[in-house]
């Protein structure tokens, strides 16, 4: 509100049409609020009802009817597994990417084409993105990749499948955030480190990239979260099988050929959008990674703050 | 060799590695292009645009396809999807409009009128509402809100009234369009509050000067200002509502059927299908050559799409330019 | 040197890799099926225990999907069995072989609200092909209101063998819910006070929806066994060209071992 000396005008004496807004604006926002606290608490209220600890810790049972017995930790290690792939693949991608648009970025047009890809990678829908890569694996060049059926027929569907299609979804957000915070980076430092005789491959790795340090944490945060978060990719390239099923007989390897779910698919499946026909089981797990997702929130508030607090530089930006 | 990656890189290769690195997204971008134009050409090829028309039930004529073999005939790749790209486009065009609403009047609350509690708490609260799964608002609309529509919002007699065309059961157009609109809001939101705080004090300051009430120094001086960030919010709205699929398909009612306005209040409850939920529903008969094609034809406008948007945001965002609050 | 070693070295690994990874693979074969979610409980079990009996020898993958489904992925040697729920028609690719090991019944069921007793087949027509569209019209329905038609999405081998059996050969009508598996079917069915569907006995036992006769016989295994009950269909599982291998040993082992038989006998009808 305009504060200051004289009179402020009472809402009394507005227009109307003025007054109508303001209880709009009113309206909309304490309306969002209590949508996100309905949302909140009855999931909680849910949660709280139908989760035991025991679920966490135990294995589905065999077969769709989830019901009667069996816990959720196959889903929960599949989640883990998946987001670690996706990271992991989407880090150099995505930092590499952003030094070398903030740091090099010549010539210009290469450097306008690489962000509008990024921008058009973001603003495809995930469906769209799972479904693509459903058309990459299922070539028998990426065979290696999942399970080859004895007609010869590439099943498409595994680990490091999914894994790699969800690095496309954290690509955008952890881009941005690095991107931002290098460009956040007062120029003197570089400037500094010039003069001292480092070429510029050198700051990026010794100056810039630890002072971005925070920013990265966040850009991560975030990528997990829309990772843990996301459904269509998981149930068209997961393969769809309630245990972690490894495929082939090397350790690592096999894990990653493999099939399983996710928090994600599991919810859906237990839903009456699916099979299970097991609402608590769809409740627990839905409560649990709601869960998930409000620490990352926390995290990356905690990110924001701290980073404001300590470095005296523009904080990262809003990124959403 | 590995001695050289150890040592400090030069400059030159440094930037051409990096460059390298910063062009396989470029490559990305290709490659789903092409991959995903190959597997939809062969619809394109047998029908042309004119599988986007309507004629026929679709629902009937992709069940056809599954059945149609290894080489099927020229004949089963007819398609009149025009129902399932009216569900996409009615949703959407329902669902942004509201959200750009709901959103402009709940930024001009959390940056204007909110005392500063609330203010630190509608933050967290929007970007909680933005991080939350589908799956969740999806679970939470086929548990609580479509039994509600179901059973209190829908009565016997109007359900009687379109039985011998179709199947009234609470899941539908209603709730697909207000749990879209409660998931694409927040996304609004953090880009128009983020505008709204960079419009400079001083220009809202002088309209109140100027003797106007703050609501109206709002509406009529910071709104025109942050147009580009509110059409990139609206471009960035679009693009998610368009491409929801997961949610859609629990509360959608999964039937591939054109929701009728002269059905009166029925039109809110009738069942639809979009591009996306249609994809989803659809996954697993992917074997069907026909059926494939088909998928990935509504896949192929959807990425289209994605890609108009785009242009459409960059277009639209050029005239406003002068102004130099960007969003 | 020491370069060379390094290099030689890595290509000495992925050798290895490259030759293990097959060559351990190929210890443990692997079954894939998909197709029919009628027949996946049984088809479930009956993995379970060859698997018990044959330990480290074989590995199941199933997926569902639908009959036919199944029909086009066996036809273009996706996977090594498809289960189908109805019998051969015309329009299947050719070389495939059908092998039947058990024998299902069609239930059809309404809401626990709306406990119909019996319907003729006549009236079972009737109200699946859409001709009569409200509960009013059916003697013994105690609900009231539209009839709410539950059925399944066209690749379904449950459907056809629905159709065949106690349509005599008539569509459901395509205002139908078209539900993606038999297990949805009996939740919707569940849920929604007006509905009508049609599943599968195993299904149609769990007691939670009103299972009605057909032309005065119940649904139920014992009359599904001894034949009075008309609404029977089959369980195949279909190779492209004769079975070969450890899907022959399976299917075989289906076909005759006391232990499947055993296992069959639980919910539905081996084939004699």
């Amino acid at each position: 509100m305009v504060s200051g000396p004289g009179r402020r005008s009472s809402p009394l004496t507005w227009r109307w049409r003025d007054r109508i807004v303001l209880a709009a604006a009113w309206a909309g926002g304490l309306g969002l609020c209590a949508i996100a606290a309905a949302i909140v608490i009855y999931m909680g209220f849910r949660g709280v009802q139908y989760l035991r600890p025991g679920l966490l810790f135990t294995r589905p049972a065999p077969g769709t009817v989830q019901s009667q017995s069996g816990g959720f930790l196959d889903p929960l290690l599949g989640t883990g597994l998946l987001t670690l792939i996706g990271i992991l693949l989407a880090m150099p991608l995505a930092v590499g990417s952003a030094v070398w648009i903030a740091e090099y970025g010549r010539p210009g047009w290469l450097a306008r084409l690489v962000e509008s890809s990024i921008e058009i990678v973001a603003g495809t829908p995930d469906i769209v993105i799972a479904i693509f890569g459903l058309a990459i694996f299922q070539l028998s060049l990426l065979a290696p990749f999942s399970f080859t059926a004895s007609g010869g027929g590439v099943y498409g569907k595994s680990f490091i499948a999914a894994g790699a299609m969800m690095s496309l979804i954290a690509l955008p957000p952890l881009f941005t955030a690095t991107r931002d915070g290098l460009q956040a980076v007062p120029v003197h430092m570089r400037e500094a480190a010039f003069a001292l005789g480092k070429t510029r491959i050198a700051t990026i790795r010794r100056v810039l990239i630890p002072s971005v340090r925070s920013n990265i944490a966040t850009g991560v945060t975030l990528g997990v979260s829309r990772i843990i978060g996301d459904t269509a990719i998981v149930l068209l390239l997961l393969g769809g099988t309630l245990h972690i099923e490894a495929q082939g007989s090397i350790p690592g390897l096999g894990l990653l050929r493999g099939t399983g779910s996710t928090l994600t698919s599991y919810v859906y499946d237990n839903s009456p959008a699916g099979e299970g026909a097991a609402e608590q089981k769809a409740y627990a797990a839905a409560f649990v990674l709601l869960v998930f997702v409000l620490g990352l929130n926390v995290i990356v508030d905690r990110i924001g703050r701290s980073q404001a607090n300590s470095m005296g530089l523009a904080a990262a930006g809003g990124v959403v | 060799m590995l001695e050289r990656l150890r040592h400090p890189w030069p400059d030159h290769r440094a930037e051409r590695t990096l460059g390298a690195v910063s062009l396989l997204v470029c490559f990305v971008v290709l490659a789903m292009i092409v991959f995903v134009g190959a597997r939809a050409w062969p619809t394109f090829s047998h029908e042309g645009l004119s599988w986007l028309g309507s004629g026929g039930d679709v629902q009937q004529q992709m069940g056809n396809m599954l059945g149609t073999g290894v080489h099927p005939p020229a004949s089963s790749f007819y398609v009149r999807a025009w129902p399932i790209v009216y569900g996409t486009l009615l949703t959407t065009a329902m669902a942004v409009p509201l959200a750009l609403t709901i959103a402009l009047l709940a930024s001009i609350f959390i940056v204007e009128l909110a005392p500063a509690a609330l203010r630190r708490l509608a933050i967290p609260v929007i970007r909680l509402l933005a991080s939350v799964p589908s799956v969740i608002y999806g679970l939470i609309g086929v548990l609580v809100l479509v039994p509600f529509v179901g059973n209190n919002l829908i009565t016997t007699s109007e359900k009687a009234s379109v039985q011998n065309v179709v199947e009234l059961t609470g899941a539908g157009l209603a709730v697909a369009v207000v749990i879209l609109t409660v998931m694409i809001t927040p996304i609004m939101i953090a880009l128009i509050c983020e505008a709204l705080a960079s419009v400079p004090r001083s220009w809202r300051e002088g309209a109140v000067a100027l003797g106007v009430n703050p609501v109206r120094a709002v509406m009529a001086v910071t709104l025109k200002a942050i147009r580009p960030a509110i059409v990139a919010a609206t471009v960035l709205a679009t693009a998610r509502a368009l491409g929801e699929a997961v949610m859609i398909q629990m509360v959608s009612g999964s039937r591939s059927f054109a929701p009728k306005p002269v059905d009166g209040w029925i039109f809110f409850f009738e069942p639809l299908r979009t591009l996306a939920s249609a994809i989803i529903d659809n996954n697993e008969g992917l074997g069907a050559p026909a059926l494939r094609s088909t998928v990935y034809a509504f896949a192929f406008l959807l990425l289209f799409s994605a890609f108009a948007l785009s242009a459409a945001g960059y277009l639209v965002k050029l005239p406003l330019r002068r102004y130099h609050v960007q969003g | 040197m020491h370069r060379i070693r390094r290099l030689s070295l890595a290509f000495a690994v992925a050798g290895v890799l490259g030759v293990a990874a097959p060559a351990a693979a190929s210890a443990i074969t692997t079954i894939t099926m998909s197709g029919a979610t009628a027949s996946f409980p049984l088809v479930s079990l009956l993995a379970q225990k060859y698997v018990k009996q044959h330990p480290h020898k074989v590995k199941f993958k199933i997926a569902q999907g639908g009959a036919q489904v199944g029909i086009n992925d066996v036809a273009a040697g996706r996977v090594t069995i498809a289960n189908v729920s109805r019998d051969p028609t015309t329009s299947d690719p050719s070389g495939l072989v059908f092998y039947p090991i058990a024998k299902y019944g069609l239930c059809v069921v309404t809401n626990k609200s709306n406990p119909v007793a019996n319907l003729t087949s006549a009236q079972v027509v009737s109200i699946f092909t859409g001709k009569t569209r409200s509960w009013s019209q059916v003697p013994g329905a105690t609900a009231a209101g539209p009839i709410d038609l539950i059925s399944r999405t066209l690749g379904s081998g449950a459907l056809s063998s629905f159709q065949t059996a106690m349509l005599g050969g008539k569509s459901v009508s395509s205002i139908a819910a078209q539900e993606a598996s038999d297990g949805l079917e009996y939740q919707q069915v569940q849920n929604d006070p007006n509905g009508i569907t049609f599943v599968t006995n195993y299904r149609a036992d769990k007691g939670q929806a009103n299972v009605v006769g057909f032309n005065g016989v119940g649904c139920n295994l014992a009359n599904v066994v001894s034949g009075q009950y008309a609404g029977v269909a089959r369980f195949y599982e279909v190779t492209k060209g004769p079975a070969t291998g450890a899907a022959s040993a399976f299917i075989g082992w289906a076909g005759k071992s006391a232990a499947a038989r055993k296992i069959i006998s639980t919910q539905w009808v081996p084939i004699k």
